[in-house]
Protein backbone atom coordinates (compact mmCIF):
# COMPACT_ATOMS: atom_id res chain seq x y z
CA UNK A 1 0.00 0.00 0.00
CA UNK A 2 2.81 2.39 0.98
CA UNK A 3 4.39 1.52 -2.26
CA UNK A 4 1.77 2.58 -4.01
CA UNK A 5 0.71 6.00 -1.91
CA UNK A 6 4.64 6.55 -3.20
CA UNK A 7 4.05 6.01 -6.60
CA UNK A 8 0.46 7.05 -7.22
CA UNK A 9 -0.76 10.70 -7.14
CA UNK A 10 -4.52 9.44 -7.02
CA UNK A 11 -3.86 7.87 -3.64
CA UNK A 12 -0.79 9.68 -2.24
CA UNK A 13 -3.63 11.05 0.77
CA UNK A 14 -2.60 7.31 1.86
CA UNK A 15 0.01 8.78 4.06
CA UNK A 16 -2.64 10.89 5.71
CA UNK A 17 -5.06 8.64 6.22
CA UNK A 18 -3.01 6.68 9.19
CA UNK A 19 -2.72 9.78 11.03
CA UNK A 20 -6.02 10.82 10.64
CA UNK A 21 -7.17 7.41 12.15
CA UNK A 22 -4.58 7.21 14.74
CA UNK A 23 -5.85 10.89 16.05
CA UNK A 24 -9.91 9.84 15.42
CA UNK A 25 -9.23 7.08 18.31
CA UNK A 26 -7.28 9.51 20.42
CA UNK A 27 -10.16 12.07 20.72
CA UNK A 28 -12.35 9.14 20.86
CA UNK A 29 -10.07 7.69 24.05
CA UNK A 30 -12.53 8.58 26.78
CA UNK A 31 -15.60 6.52 24.84
CA UNK A 32 -13.59 3.50 24.33
CA UNK A 33 -11.86 2.80 27.08
CA UNK A 34 -15.43 3.27 29.62
CA UNK A 35 -16.52 -0.37 27.42
CA UNK A 36 -15.59 -3.19 29.24
CA UNK A 37 -13.40 -5.56 27.43
CA UNK A 38 -15.86 -8.90 26.21
CA UNK A 39 -13.15 -10.57 24.41
CA UNK A 40 -15.42 -12.51 21.20
CA UNK A 41 -14.41 -15.59 19.56
CA UNK A 42 -15.36 -14.29 16.32
CA UNK A 43 -12.32 -12.26 16.31
CA UNK A 44 -10.54 -15.14 15.62
CA UNK A 45 -12.68 -16.22 12.77
CA UNK A 46 -12.01 -12.48 11.54
CA UNK A 47 -8.50 -13.37 11.36
CA UNK A 48 -8.56 -16.47 9.73
CA UNK A 49 -10.70 -15.26 6.85
CA UNK A 50 -7.90 -12.10 6.34
CA UNK A 51 -5.20 -14.76 6.40
CA UNK A 52 -7.11 -16.55 3.77
CA UNK A 53 -7.17 -13.36 2.23
CA UNK A 54 -3.34 -12.22 2.46
CA UNK A 55 -2.89 -16.17 0.78
CA UNK A 56 -5.03 -15.45 -1.68
CA UNK A 57 -3.71 -11.64 -2.64
CA UNK A 58 0.25 -12.76 -2.34
CA UNK A 59 -0.31 -16.09 -4.53
CA UNK A 60 -1.83 -13.35 -7.37
CA UNK A 61 -5.35 -12.10 -6.71
CA UNK A 62 -3.89 -8.49 -6.22
CA UNK A 63 -2.59 -5.60 -3.95
CA UNK A 64 -6.73 -4.71 -3.58
CA UNK A 65 -7.46 -8.41 -1.53
CA UNK A 66 -4.01 -8.45 0.63
CA UNK A 67 -4.76 -4.24 1.57
CA UNK A 68 -8.48 -5.84 2.82
CA UNK A 69 -7.19 -8.70 4.02
CA UNK A 70 -5.10 -6.52 6.45
CA UNK A 71 -8.25 -4.18 7.48
CA UNK A 72 -10.29 -7.55 7.82
CA UNK A 73 -7.33 -8.41 10.21
CA UNK A 74 -7.24 -6.07 12.34
CA UNK A 75 -10.70 -5.86 13.25
CA UNK A 76 -10.18 -9.40 14.13
CA UNK A 77 -7.54 -8.40 16.36
CA UNK A 78 -10.11 -5.76 17.91
CA UNK A 79 -13.27 -8.23 18.70
CA UNK A 80 -10.57 -10.93 20.27
CA UNK A 81 -9.26 -8.04 22.48
CA UNK A 82 -12.30 -6.24 23.10
CA UNK A 83 -15.29 -7.58 21.56
CA UNK A 84 -18.42 -6.37 19.66
CA UNK A 85 -18.91 -3.25 21.65
CA UNK A 86 -15.00 -2.02 20.82
CA UNK A 87 -15.53 -2.57 17.08
CA UNK A 88 -18.48 -0.54 17.05
CA UNK A 89 -16.47 2.43 18.98
CA UNK A 90 -14.45 2.20 16.52
CA UNK A 91 -16.32 1.53 13.23
CA UNK A 92 -15.89 5.41 11.95
CA UNK A 93 -12.08 4.69 12.12
CA UNK A 94 -12.60 1.57 10.05
CA UNK A 95 -14.71 3.66 7.57
CA UNK A 96 -11.91 6.05 7.12
CA UNK A 97 -9.00 3.20 6.80
CA UNK A 98 -11.40 2.29 3.46
CA UNK A 99 -10.00 5.63 1.99
CA UNK A 100 -6.14 4.40 2.25
CA UNK A 101 -7.48 0.96 0.59
CA UNK A 102 -5.45 1.00 -3.37
CA UNK A 103 -7.74 1.75 -6.03
CA UNK A 104 -9.82 -1.64 -7.15
CA UNK A 105 -8.38 -2.28 -10.60
CA UNK A 106 -11.40 -3.53 -12.52
CA UNK A 107 -13.57 -0.93 -11.15
CA UNK A 108 -11.31 1.92 -11.75
CA UNK A 109 -10.86 0.91 -15.28
CA UNK A 110 -14.02 0.59 -16.04
CA UNK A 111 -14.80 3.93 -14.80
CA UNK A 112 -11.71 6.14 -15.68
CA UNK A 113 -12.62 6.69 -19.58
CA UNK A 114 -16.34 7.46 -18.81
CA UNK A 115 -14.95 9.86 -15.92
CA UNK A 116 -12.58 11.53 -18.74
CA UNK A 117 -15.21 11.96 -20.86
CA UNK A 118 -17.96 13.00 -18.51
CA UNK A 119 -15.08 15.11 -17.42
CA UNK A 120 -14.56 16.82 -20.98
CA UNK A 121 -18.28 16.95 -21.74
CA UNK A 122 -18.74 19.08 -18.56
CA UNK A 123 -15.41 21.70 -19.45
CA UNK A 124 -17.19 21.71 -23.15
CA UNK A 125 -20.53 22.58 -21.44
CA UNK A 126 -19.09 24.98 -19.48
CA UNK A 127 -17.27 26.67 -21.55
CA UNK A 128 -19.93 26.84 -24.20
CA UNK A 129 -22.48 28.27 -21.84
CA UNK A 130 -19.64 30.95 -21.08
CA UNK A 131 -19.73 32.18 -25.05
CA UNK A 132 -16.06 30.23 -25.57
CA UNK A 133 -16.42 28.21 -28.72
CA UNK A 134 -15.01 25.00 -28.49
CA UNK A 135 -14.69 21.88 -30.38
CA UNK A 136 -14.67 18.57 -28.09
CA UNK A 137 -12.86 15.40 -29.56
CA UNK A 138 -13.43 12.42 -27.39
CA UNK A 139 -11.74 13.74 -24.81
CA UNK A 140 -9.57 16.88 -26.46
CA UNK A 141 -10.90 20.11 -26.03
CA UNK A 142 -10.26 22.53 -28.94
CA UNK A 143 -10.37 26.05 -27.72
CA UNK A 144 -9.77 28.60 -30.89
CA UNK A 145 -6.79 26.13 -31.69
CA UNK A 146 -5.40 25.53 -28.38
CA UNK A 147 -5.37 22.06 -27.06
CA UNK A 148 -6.39 20.30 -23.88
CA UNK A 149 -6.13 16.57 -23.74
CA UNK A 150 -8.31 15.25 -20.57
CA UNK A 151 -6.03 12.04 -19.84
CA UNK A 152 -6.24 9.19 -17.83
CA UNK A 153 -4.78 11.67 -14.62
CA UNK A 154 -7.14 14.05 -15.00
CA UNK A 155 -10.55 11.76 -14.51
CA UNK A 156 -11.28 13.37 -11.28
CA UNK A 157 -10.78 10.33 -9.48
CA UNK A 158 -8.35 12.61 -7.17
CA UNK A 159 -10.81 14.64 -6.50
CA UNK A 160 -13.33 12.45 -5.97
CA UNK A 161 -11.53 10.53 -3.40
CA UNK A 162 -10.10 13.29 -1.65
CA UNK A 163 -13.50 15.34 -1.02
CA UNK A 164 -14.84 12.05 -0.33
CA UNK A 165 -12.67 11.65 2.51
CA UNK A 166 -12.62 15.07 4.05
CA UNK A 167 -16.69 15.05 3.63
CA UNK A 168 -16.24 11.92 6.17
CA UNK A 169 -13.73 13.95 8.19
CA UNK A 170 -16.11 16.79 7.97
CA UNK A 171 -18.96 15.27 9.36
CA UNK A 172 -17.16 13.44 12.01
CA UNK A 173 -15.59 17.04 13.35
CA UNK A 174 -18.68 19.06 12.94
CA UNK A 175 -20.58 16.06 14.97
CA UNK A 176 -22.76 16.16 13.06
CA UNK A 177 -25.75 12.89 12.55
CA UNK A 178 -25.06 9.98 10.52
CA UNK A 179 -27.15 10.65 7.92
CA UNK A 180 -25.39 14.45 7.29
CA UNK A 181 -22.77 12.78 7.23
CA UNK A 182 -23.89 10.26 4.55
CA UNK A 183 -25.42 12.89 2.79
CA UNK A 184 -22.07 14.83 2.51
CA UNK A 185 -20.42 11.96 1.22
CA UNK A 186 -23.26 11.76 -1.56
CA UNK A 187 -22.93 15.18 -1.79
CA UNK A 188 -19.24 15.26 -2.51
CA UNK A 189 -19.28 12.81 -5.62
CA UNK A 190 -21.47 15.48 -7.39
CA UNK A 191 -19.25 18.36 -6.51
CA UNK A 192 -16.00 16.91 -7.39
CA UNK A 193 -16.81 16.02 -10.82
CA UNK A 194 -18.29 19.04 -11.46
CA UNK A 195 -15.44 20.93 -9.96
CA UNK A 196 -12.93 18.76 -12.36
CA UNK A 197 -14.80 19.79 -15.29
CA UNK A 198 -14.49 23.10 -13.84
CA UNK A 199 -10.65 22.36 -13.91
CA UNK A 200 -10.15 21.93 -17.10
CA UNK A 201 -12.69 24.57 -18.50
CA UNK A 202 -9.93 26.72 -16.82
CA UNK A 203 -6.72 24.95 -18.45
CA UNK A 204 -8.89 25.15 -21.78
CA UNK A 205 -9.92 28.69 -21.60
CA UNK A 206 -6.41 30.22 -20.12
CA UNK A 207 -3.86 28.93 -22.07
CA UNK A 208 -1.74 30.62 -19.24
CA UNK A 209 -2.82 28.45 -16.10
CA UNK A 210 -2.52 25.23 -18.56
CA UNK A 211 0.53 23.75 -16.96
CA UNK A 212 3.24 23.90 -14.42
CA UNK A 213 3.01 25.82 -11.22
CA UNK A 214 -0.43 28.33 -12.33
CA UNK A 215 -2.02 24.75 -13.28
CA UNK A 216 -1.86 23.32 -9.96
CA UNK A 217 -2.58 26.54 -7.86
CA UNK A 218 -5.68 26.71 -10.37
CA UNK A 219 -6.77 23.11 -9.23
CA UNK A 220 -5.65 23.95 -5.97
CA UNK A 221 -8.04 26.49 -5.50
CA UNK A 222 -10.75 24.97 -7.33
CA UNK A 223 -10.31 21.98 -4.74
CA UNK A 224 -10.55 24.91 -2.05
CA UNK A 225 -13.86 26.15 -3.51
CA UNK A 226 -15.22 22.16 -3.53
CA UNK A 227 -14.36 22.52 0.60
CA UNK A 228 -16.18 25.69 1.09
CA UNK A 229 -19.28 24.09 -1.05
CA UNK A 230 -18.86 21.48 1.70
CA UNK A 231 -19.16 23.96 4.63
CA UNK A 232 -22.09 25.12 3.20
CA UNK A 233 -23.76 22.31 2.39
CA UNK A 234 -23.54 21.63 5.83
CA UNK A 235 -24.83 23.90 7.65
CA UNK A 236 -27.98 23.42 4.47
CA UNK A 237 -28.43 20.06 6.05
CA UNK A 238 -27.98 21.00 9.43
CA UNK A 239 -31.21 23.64 9.03
CA UNK A 240 -32.70 21.44 7.06
CA UNK A 241 -32.41 18.86 10.27
CA UNK A 242 -33.97 21.63 12.51
CA UNK A 243 -36.69 22.56 10.79
CA UNK A 244 -38.07 18.97 10.10
CA UNK A 245 -37.10 18.43 14.33
CA UNK A 246 -39.42 21.62 15.05
CA UNK B 1 56.67 18.17 -56.93
CA UNK B 2 56.70 14.25 -57.23
CA UNK B 3 53.87 12.81 -55.30
CA UNK B 4 53.89 9.55 -53.97
CA UNK B 5 51.34 6.86 -53.47
CA UNK B 6 51.36 4.74 -50.91
CA UNK B 7 49.41 1.20 -51.59
CA UNK B 8 48.22 1.43 -48.12
CA UNK B 9 46.99 4.76 -47.80
CA UNK B 10 45.27 4.63 -51.06
CA UNK B 11 43.19 1.09 -49.80
CA UNK B 12 42.02 3.12 -47.04
CA UNK B 13 40.75 5.79 -49.05
CA UNK B 14 39.05 3.31 -51.20
CA UNK B 15 37.61 2.17 -47.83
CA UNK B 16 36.36 5.48 -46.90
CA UNK B 17 35.13 6.05 -50.04
CA UNK B 18 33.12 2.68 -50.27
CA UNK B 19 32.10 3.79 -46.29
CA UNK B 20 30.54 6.77 -47.80
CA UNK B 21 28.23 4.77 -50.62
CA UNK B 22 27.03 2.78 -48.18
CA UNK B 23 25.91 5.31 -45.51
CA UNK B 24 24.39 7.40 -48.50
CA UNK B 25 22.52 4.47 -49.82
CA UNK B 26 21.40 3.10 -46.51
CA UNK B 27 20.12 7.37 -45.69
CA UNK B 28 18.63 6.99 -48.87
CA UNK B 29 16.51 3.60 -48.18
CA UNK B 30 15.70 4.55 -44.80
CA UNK B 31 14.73 8.06 -45.27
CA UNK B 32 11.94 9.14 -43.43
CA UNK B 33 8.75 10.48 -45.05
CA UNK B 34 7.53 14.14 -44.02
CA UNK B 35 4.83 16.01 -45.48
CA UNK B 36 6.02 19.98 -46.34
CA UNK B 37 5.17 22.40 -43.81
CA UNK B 38 2.37 23.86 -45.77
CA UNK B 39 0.55 20.50 -46.23
CA UNK B 40 0.79 19.23 -42.71
CA UNK B 41 -1.27 21.82 -41.50
CA UNK B 42 -4.37 20.74 -43.32
CA UNK B 43 -6.83 18.11 -42.54
CA UNK B 44 -8.52 18.05 -46.00
CA UNK B 45 -7.05 19.04 -49.08
CA UNK B 46 -8.65 18.16 -52.43
CA UNK B 47 -8.03 18.60 -56.02
CA UNK B 48 -11.52 19.50 -57.69
CA UNK B 49 -13.96 19.59 -54.83
CA UNK B 50 -14.84 19.14 -50.90
CA UNK B 51 -18.03 18.43 -50.11
CA UNK B 52 -19.58 17.43 -46.65
CA UNK B 53 -22.86 16.17 -45.21
CA UNK B 54 -24.20 16.77 -41.60
CA UNK B 55 -21.79 17.97 -38.41
CA UNK B 56 -18.47 16.93 -39.81
CA UNK B 57 -15.30 18.38 -37.66
CA UNK B 58 -12.24 19.07 -39.29
CA UNK B 59 -9.56 19.82 -36.84
CA UNK B 60 -6.99 21.19 -38.98
CA UNK B 61 -7.03 23.17 -42.09
CA UNK B 62 -9.15 22.37 -45.05
CA UNK B 63 -8.61 23.54 -48.79
CA UNK B 64 -8.75 23.00 -52.37
CA UNK B 65 -7.02 23.48 -55.70
CA UNK B 66 -6.88 23.82 -58.31
CA UNK B 67 -10.97 23.62 -57.98
CA UNK B 68 -12.58 26.01 -56.06
CA UNK B 69 -16.01 24.22 -54.64
CA UNK B 70 -16.25 23.77 -50.78
CA UNK B 71 -19.60 22.38 -49.78
CA UNK B 72 -21.26 22.13 -45.91
CA UNK B 73 -19.03 24.12 -43.84
CA UNK B 74 -19.65 27.02 -41.64
CA UNK B 75 -17.93 30.27 -42.75
CA UNK B 76 -17.87 29.56 -46.42
CA UNK B 77 -20.99 30.36 -48.56
CA UNK B 78 -23.34 28.38 -49.00
CA UNK B 79 -22.56 27.65 -45.03
CA UNK B 80 -23.64 23.98 -43.56
CA UNK B 81 -22.68 22.30 -40.32
CA UNK B 82 -19.33 21.06 -40.89
CA UNK B 83 -16.43 23.10 -38.67
CA UNK B 84 -13.49 23.50 -39.27
CA UNK B 85 -11.10 24.55 -36.65
CA UNK B 86 -8.35 25.91 -39.14
CA UNK B 87 -8.52 27.60 -42.22
CA UNK B 88 -10.57 27.09 -45.24
CA UNK B 89 -8.77 27.58 -48.00
CA UNK B 90 -10.03 27.71 -51.78
CA UNK B 91 -8.12 27.66 -54.77
CA UNK B 92 -5.48 30.03 -53.16
CA UNK B 93 -2.08 30.55 -52.91
CA UNK B 94 -1.95 28.75 -49.38
CA UNK B 95 -3.91 25.82 -50.95
CA UNK B 96 -1.71 25.41 -54.23
CA UNK B 97 1.23 24.93 -52.41
CA UNK B 98 0.02 23.07 -50.19
CA UNK B 99 -1.16 20.59 -53.30
CA UNK B 100 2.51 21.11 -54.77
CA UNK B 101 3.97 19.70 -51.28
CA UNK B 102 1.22 16.60 -51.66
CA UNK B 103 2.15 15.57 -55.01
CA UNK B 104 6.41 15.49 -53.57
CA UNK B 105 5.20 13.65 -50.12
CA UNK B 106 3.01 11.55 -53.02
CA UNK B 107 6.26 10.70 -55.25
CA UNK B 108 8.34 10.19 -52.56
CA UNK B 109 5.88 7.53 -50.47
CA UNK B 110 5.42 5.83 -54.14
CA UNK B 111 8.98 5.55 -54.29
CA UNK B 112 10.19 4.13 -51.36
CA UNK B 113 12.07 0.87 -51.59
CA UNK B 114 9.37 -2.24 -50.66
CA UNK B 115 10.15 -4.12 -47.63
CA UNK B 116 7.28 -6.08 -47.92
CA UNK B 117 3.98 -7.30 -49.92
CA UNK B 118 0.63 -7.42 -49.11
CA UNK B 119 -2.76 -8.45 -50.54
CA UNK B 120 -6.28 -8.56 -50.44
CA UNK B 121 -7.73 -7.92 -47.32
CA UNK B 122 -5.20 -7.07 -44.38
CA UNK B 123 -7.47 -6.44 -41.69
CA UNK B 124 -6.43 -8.18 -38.46
CA UNK B 125 -3.30 -8.71 -39.02
CA UNK B 126 -0.48 -6.58 -36.89
CA UNK B 127 2.51 -4.98 -38.68
CA UNK B 128 5.73 -3.85 -37.97
CA UNK B 129 7.07 -0.36 -39.37
CA UNK B 130 7.82 -0.84 -43.14
CA UNK B 131 7.08 -0.13 -46.93
CA UNK B 132 4.38 -2.45 -48.20
CA UNK B 133 3.04 -2.68 -51.24
CA UNK B 134 -0.09 -4.37 -52.73
CA UNK B 135 -0.42 -4.45 -56.52
CA UNK B 136 -4.07 -3.89 -56.60
CA UNK B 137 -6.81 -2.78 -54.33
CA UNK B 138 -6.44 -3.32 -50.64
CA UNK B 139 -9.25 -3.87 -48.26
CA UNK B 140 -9.41 -3.49 -44.19
CA UNK B 141 -12.22 -5.34 -42.58
CA UNK B 142 -11.90 -5.83 -38.78
CA UNK B 143 -9.14 -4.18 -37.28
CA UNK B 144 -5.46 -3.85 -38.50
CA UNK B 145 -2.80 -2.89 -36.00
CA UNK B 146 0.39 -1.05 -36.37
CA UNK B 147 2.87 -1.95 -33.91
CA UNK B 148 5.67 0.83 -33.61
CA UNK B 149 7.89 -1.47 -31.25
CA UNK B 150 8.67 1.55 -28.98
CA UNK B 151 10.41 3.64 -31.65
CA UNK B 152 8.62 6.91 -32.06
CA UNK B 153 10.02 7.33 -35.62
CA UNK B 154 8.39 4.11 -37.11
CA UNK B 155 6.72 4.36 -40.69
CA UNK B 156 4.57 2.89 -42.01
CA UNK B 157 4.23 2.91 -45.72
CA UNK B 158 1.16 1.36 -47.75
CA UNK B 159 2.12 1.29 -51.23
CA UNK B 160 -1.43 0.66 -53.23
CA UNK B 161 -1.99 0.00 -56.48
CA UNK B 162 -5.30 1.16 -56.93
CA UNK B 163 -8.03 1.75 -54.47
CA UNK B 164 -8.22 1.08 -50.73
CA UNK B 165 -11.71 0.38 -49.75
CA UNK B 166 -12.08 -0.23 -45.29
CA UNK B 167 -15.06 -2.05 -44.48
CA UNK B 168 -17.94 -0.79 -41.90
CA UNK B 169 -17.11 -0.76 -38.17
CA UNK B 170 -13.25 -1.73 -38.91
CA UNK B 171 -10.03 0.03 -37.35
CA UNK B 172 -6.92 1.04 -37.68
CA UNK B 173 -4.83 0.99 -34.45
CA UNK B 174 -1.54 2.11 -33.61
CA UNK B 175 0.09 0.60 -30.79
CA UNK B 176 3.31 1.06 -29.07
CA UNK B 177 4.17 4.33 -29.66
CA UNK B 178 2.99 4.40 -33.39
CA UNK B 179 2.03 7.85 -34.43
CA UNK B 180 -0.66 8.51 -37.01
CA UNK B 181 1.44 11.46 -38.36
CA UNK B 182 3.80 8.60 -39.70
CA UNK B 183 1.33 6.11 -41.21
CA UNK B 184 1.28 7.05 -45.19
CA UNK B 185 -1.50 5.62 -47.64
CA UNK B 186 -0.23 6.10 -50.95
CA UNK B 187 -2.91 4.94 -53.20
CA UNK B 188 -2.85 4.86 -57.25
CA UNK B 189 -6.94 5.87 -57.15
CA UNK B 190 -8.96 6.17 -54.42
CA UNK B 191 -9.73 5.65 -50.90
CA UNK B 192 -12.94 4.65 -49.15
CA UNK B 193 -13.83 4.56 -45.82
CA UNK B 194 -16.84 2.19 -44.12
CA UNK B 195 -19.49 3.70 -42.42
CA UNK B 196 -18.12 4.50 -38.25
CA UNK B 197 -14.63 2.95 -39.44
CA UNK B 198 -11.71 4.52 -37.73
CA UNK B 199 -8.50 5.16 -39.43
CA UNK B 200 -5.11 6.03 -38.86
CA UNK B 201 -2.67 7.63 -40.57
CA UNK B 202 -2.00 10.20 -44.18
CA UNK B 203 -4.31 9.62 -46.91
CA UNK B 204 -2.75 10.45 -50.01
CA UNK B 205 -4.83 9.65 -53.29
CA UNK B 206 -4.11 10.47 -56.37
CA UNK B 207 -8.10 11.13 -57.12
CA UNK B 208 -10.75 10.42 -54.40
CA UNK B 209 -11.22 10.16 -51.31
CA UNK B 210 -14.59 9.32 -49.63
CA UNK B 211 -15.27 9.38 -45.98
CA UNK B 212 -18.36 6.62 -44.88
CA UNK B 213 -21.31 8.27 -42.46
CA UNK B 214 -19.63 8.49 -38.89
CA UNK B 215 -16.09 7.22 -40.12
CA UNK B 216 -13.31 8.66 -37.75
CA UNK B 217 -10.06 9.55 -39.29
CA UNK B 218 -6.95 9.94 -37.49
CA UNK B 219 -4.78 12.17 -39.42
CA UNK B 220 -5.53 13.94 -43.08
CA UNK B 221 -7.70 13.29 -46.11
CA UNK B 222 -5.14 14.65 -48.95
CA UNK B 223 -6.64 14.07 -53.00
CA UNK B 224 -4.61 15.59 -55.47
CA UNK B 225 -6.94 15.39 -58.67
CA UNK B 226 -10.49 14.43 -57.44
CA UNK B 227 -13.26 15.66 -54.70
CA UNK B 228 -13.16 14.64 -50.78
CA UNK B 229 -16.51 13.69 -49.76
CA UNK B 230 -17.53 13.60 -45.98
CA UNK B 231 -20.38 12.53 -44.18
CA UNK B 232 -20.34 13.21 -40.36
CA UNK B 233 -17.05 12.65 -39.55
CA UNK B 234 -14.18 13.58 -37.63
CA UNK B 235 -10.46 14.32 -38.99
CA UNK B 236 -7.92 15.13 -36.94
CA UNK B 237 -5.10 15.99 -38.36
CA UNK B 238 -2.14 14.67 -36.35
CA UNK B 239 0.62 17.15 -35.05
CA UNK B 240 3.63 17.59 -37.59
CA UNK B 241 6.17 19.60 -38.55
CA UNK B 242 3.31 22.69 -37.98
CA UNK B 243 0.87 20.92 -37.51
CA UNK B 244 -1.73 21.62 -34.66
CA UNK B 245 -0.04 21.25 -31.52
CA UNK B 246 -0.20 18.21 -29.18
CA UNK B 247 -2.92 18.93 -26.59
CA UNK B 248 -1.86 19.53 -23.09
CA UNK B 249 -2.39 17.03 -20.36
CA UNK B 250 -4.24 18.43 -16.86
CA UNK B 251 -3.71 16.24 -14.05
CA UNK B 252 -4.77 17.80 -11.18
CA UNK B 253 -2.54 18.19 -7.96
CA UNK B 254 -1.84 14.86 -6.08
CA UNK B 255 -4.19 14.39 -3.66
CA UNK B 256 -1.52 14.43 -0.77
CA UNK B 257 -2.27 18.14 -0.94
CA UNK B 258 -5.50 18.47 -1.72
CA UNK B 259 -5.95 16.26 1.52
CA UNK B 260 -3.26 18.06 3.56
CA UNK B 261 -4.62 20.99 2.23
CA UNK B 262 -8.34 20.16 3.66
CA UNK B 263 -7.40 18.89 6.84
CA UNK B 264 -5.41 22.50 7.48
CA UNK B 265 -8.77 24.06 6.73
CA UNK B 266 -11.02 21.84 8.87
CA UNK B 267 -8.62 22.42 11.85
CA UNK B 268 -8.76 26.16 11.47
CA UNK B 269 -12.75 25.57 10.98
CA UNK B 270 -12.98 23.69 13.73
CA UNK B 271 -10.81 26.07 15.68
CA UNK B 272 -12.54 28.99 14.44
CA UNK B 273 -14.37 30.69 17.34
CA UNK B 274 -11.17 30.43 19.56
CA UNK B 275 -9.12 31.97 17.13
CA UNK B 276 -11.75 35.13 16.42
CA UNK B 277 -11.35 35.35 20.47
CA UNK B 278 -7.10 35.57 20.62
CA UNK B 279 -7.49 38.18 17.54
CA UNK B 280 -10.28 40.27 19.39
CA UNK B 281 -8.40 39.96 22.88
CA UNK B 282 -5.22 41.40 21.13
Amino acid sequence: MVEQWSTDEDMSHGFLVPIVILWVVWKDRERWRQLEPQPSWWGFALLAIGACMQFAAALGVGLFAGAVAFLVSIAGAVLCLGGFGWLRALAFPFVLGLFMLPKLAIVYNQATLPLQLLASRIAAGILTSAGIGVIREGNILDVGGHRVLVAEACNGIRYLLSLGFMAVVFGYLCDSKPWVRLAMLAAAVPVAIVANGARVAAAGWLPSIDAGVPHAVAGWLIFVACLAILVVLRHLFDKVYAHYQT
Amino acid sequence: MEVYYIPERRSRVKRFAALLVWSALSVGLNAQIALGPTVDTFGVLAGSTVTNSGPTVVLGNLGVSPGTAITGFTGIAPGGPGQVSGTINSANAFALQAQTELTAAYNAAAGAASTATVAGDIGGQTLLAGVYTSTSTLGITGTLTLNAQGNPNAQFIFQIGSALTTATGSAVLLINGAKASNVFWQMGSSATLGTTSTFAGNLLALSSISLGTGAVLQGRALARTGAVTLLSNTITAPAGLSGPPPPLVTPAPSSLILVFTALAGAGVYRSRKRLAKSFKFR
